[in-house]
């Protein structure tokens, strides 16, 4: 085969793979005290109305750059705004001193999979189908990714 | 095949980077960022190609270790979208970590009340700090410079800008529940007052409602004390209280009470408000304030304040709607009460499609304040509306064009044309 095969090749599989994208899964640490939250508890989570999961550990969101499909899905299903909606948004919860500081900004799944690790209190969320097993998927209304129901696609 | 997969990575890159083509803030950042990517793919397989001459598995092992974060690829939400400051994955490994973020604004105002210059004006250049001195201690100040109409007049000459300490607060969380700070605040009994502070590029208008007006007397604006404040477990309803002690009005009664209480009889609040689940961006909510204010030698009243709000938090419409009932009760001399009201109705709609930069906005105010009422004697009464058009040039700026239709009891009615640009840094 040769290379301009392969590119081909390549790119219609990055097409075909862009045409079925998996659900989006909120990810934690494993030692995460939480295994279940309602959709609301969710968005109260990324809007950062809930910053801490215990007295003692803060949560940390971690979130992927523009552009990326995971941040739009969550950005429109869950905080129901556009981009510059949600740079608004961020600006002025710090600027009122509703939050100490924004969501993290991460630049692909490995990246958010090694700092949810790395970081005590760390959520993120990435596609389903590329979530390490050393991390934990949360079930978003008793639901977990592919079931039917599920809200983050 | 490894070569292959280089070339998947140098493939995805144009494919990836396309379709933020039109966000170009970010694009370079984001540009940055791929390149460190890609140095990353390269060195794994590197390290890939080596196992396999060693003939040894190529597979790579998910590390089971904790992991060090990149650091130099994460930036602070700030830090990469807006200049609020850098800061490292998890916690802040060294403390104080300041961030600095800036709004500012430049005017046109023309108008056709008597007397009246119309003409170019600088708005308040504020300056925003945020520090974390710990995982639970923040602190914040927020800093306005405002053009004096006197510069260079007196002994010594003024200088060009006021300096104004606008908030500085430092506080302590224990949780999502209960959190405790001090300092000079913006009176939480006022929805606009503590949702866009002094940043004129997030509220869709040009001009704040007159009840809240910078130096304005009806309310409040600036609180000095302590603040409890948290949410509270109540199902659905997600409600979230304030309830402070502080100093309350000073002797200039639009200014709070920066150098103590002028009276020693401290003002308290209790604010509550609440944003439920279902409708998602609803809140509304409600305050009482209570002090007894000192304005003149021999003037003592009680102040009472009653307000509530609600607002649908969406762009699709906008729409924001505040009360206020003041009560004084004047306890020397002849007792008397007087009751004073002010209200608005702001509606916006953020245009959808090809126009989603523009958005178009209305809001009617009215304040009624009884003539007799000594505390608030010369604060005129107001009747007004604004039907203004705004337009988003970038993620961080606005352009603004405004039209004020205003009357007040024994005046003249006053139309003007204002126009803005406001930003933030």
């Amino acid at each position: 085969m040769s290379t301009v095969s392969k590119l081909a090749a390549v790119a219609m599989l990055s097409l075909s793979l862009a045409a079925a994208p998996s659900d989006v899964a909120v990810v934690v640490r494993a030692d995460t005290p939480v295994d279940n939250l309602s959709f609301a508890d969710v968005r109260k989570l990324f809007m950062g109305d809930r910053q801490y999961w215990t007295s003692n550990l803060r949560v940390t969101l971690l979130i992927r750059e523009p552009a990326a499909r995971e941040r739009d899905v969550v950005v429109k299903t869950l905080y129901g705004m556009t981009e510059a909606q949600f740079r608004q948004y961020w600006i002025s919860k710090i600027f009122r001193l509703e939050a100490s500081i924004g969501p993290k900004i991460v630049y692909s799944s490995d990246m958010a999979a090694e700092l949810v690790t790395a970081v005590p209190g760390a959520v993120t969320f990435m596609d389903s189908s590329v979530v390490p097993k050393s991390l934990k998927i949360l079930k978003i209304d008793s639901r977990l990714p592919g079931e039917k129901g599920y809200r983050l696609h | 095949m490894l070569r292959l997969k280089l070339c998947l990575a140098l493939l995805s890159i144009p494919l990836a980077i396309y379709p933020q083509s039109a966000d170009s803030d970010n694009q370079a950042e984001l540009i940055r960022a791929l390149r460190e990517r890609i140095d990353q793919l390269e060195r794994r397989m590197a390290q890939m190609e080596s196992a396999l001459a060693a003939g040894t598995s190529p597979v790579r092992a998910k590390p089971e270790t904790k992991l060090e974060a990149p650091k130099e690829a994460v930036a602070h939400m700030g830090g990469a979208e807006h200049p609020m400051g850098t800061a490292p994955p998890g916690e802040p490994s060294t403390y104080p970590s300041l961030k600095i973020a800036g709004f500012s604004d430049f005017d046109f105002a023309s108008t056709d009340q008597h007397g009246v210059k119309s003409g170019f004006n600088e708005g308040q250049f504020v300056l925003h700090l945020n520090s974390n001195l710990s995982q639970k201690v923040t602190v914040l100040g927020e800093i306005s410079l405002t053009a004096r109409t006197d510069p260079g007049i007196g002994s010594p000459p003024a200088a060009g800008f006021n300096v104004e300490v606008e908030r500085s607060i430092i506080r302590f969380e224990q949780n999502d529940y209960f959190k405790i700070s001090f300092g000079r605040y913006h009176t939480p009994i006022n929805y606009w007052n503590t949702e866009f502070h002094h940043g004129q590029w997030l509220q869709t208008t040009i001009s704040r409602p007159e009840m809240v007006q910078f130096g304005g007397k009806f309310i409040p604006v600036h609180f000095v004390g302590a603040l409890v404040e948290g949410a509270v477990p109540f199902g659905g309803l997600n409600l979230n209280y304030n309830v402070g002690l502080g100093n309350g009005r000073g002797t200039i009664i639009s200014r709070a009470g920066d150098f103590g209480d002028n009276n020693n009889n401290r003002a308290w609040l209790v604010n509550l408000f609440a944003k439920p689940d279902h409708p998602f961006g609803l809140r509304f909510g409600a305050s009482v304030y209570r002090d007894k204010i000192t304005p003149a030698a021999g003037l003592n009243a009680r102040e009472w304040i009653q307000s509530g709000h609600i607002v649908w938090q969406k762009e699709n419409p906008e729409f924001i709607a505040e009360f206020a009932n003041i009560t004084h009760e004047t306890i020397a001399g002849r007792a008397a009460t007087f009751n004073s009201q002010a209200w608005y109705v702001q509606v916006g709609y953020r245009l959808p499609g090809i126009a989603v930069l523009w958005k178009p906005y209305y809001r009617f105010e009215y304040i009624h304040i009884p003539k007799s009422d000594p505390i608030f004697l010369g604060v005129p009464g107001l009747a007004g509306s604004v039907v203004g058009l705004r337009y988003d040039i970038s993620s961080f700026a606005a352009l603004k064009l405004e039209y004020r239709n205003q009357w007040r009891p024994d005046q003249v009615r006053v139309n003007g044309i204002f126009a803005q640009t406001s930003f933030t840094f």
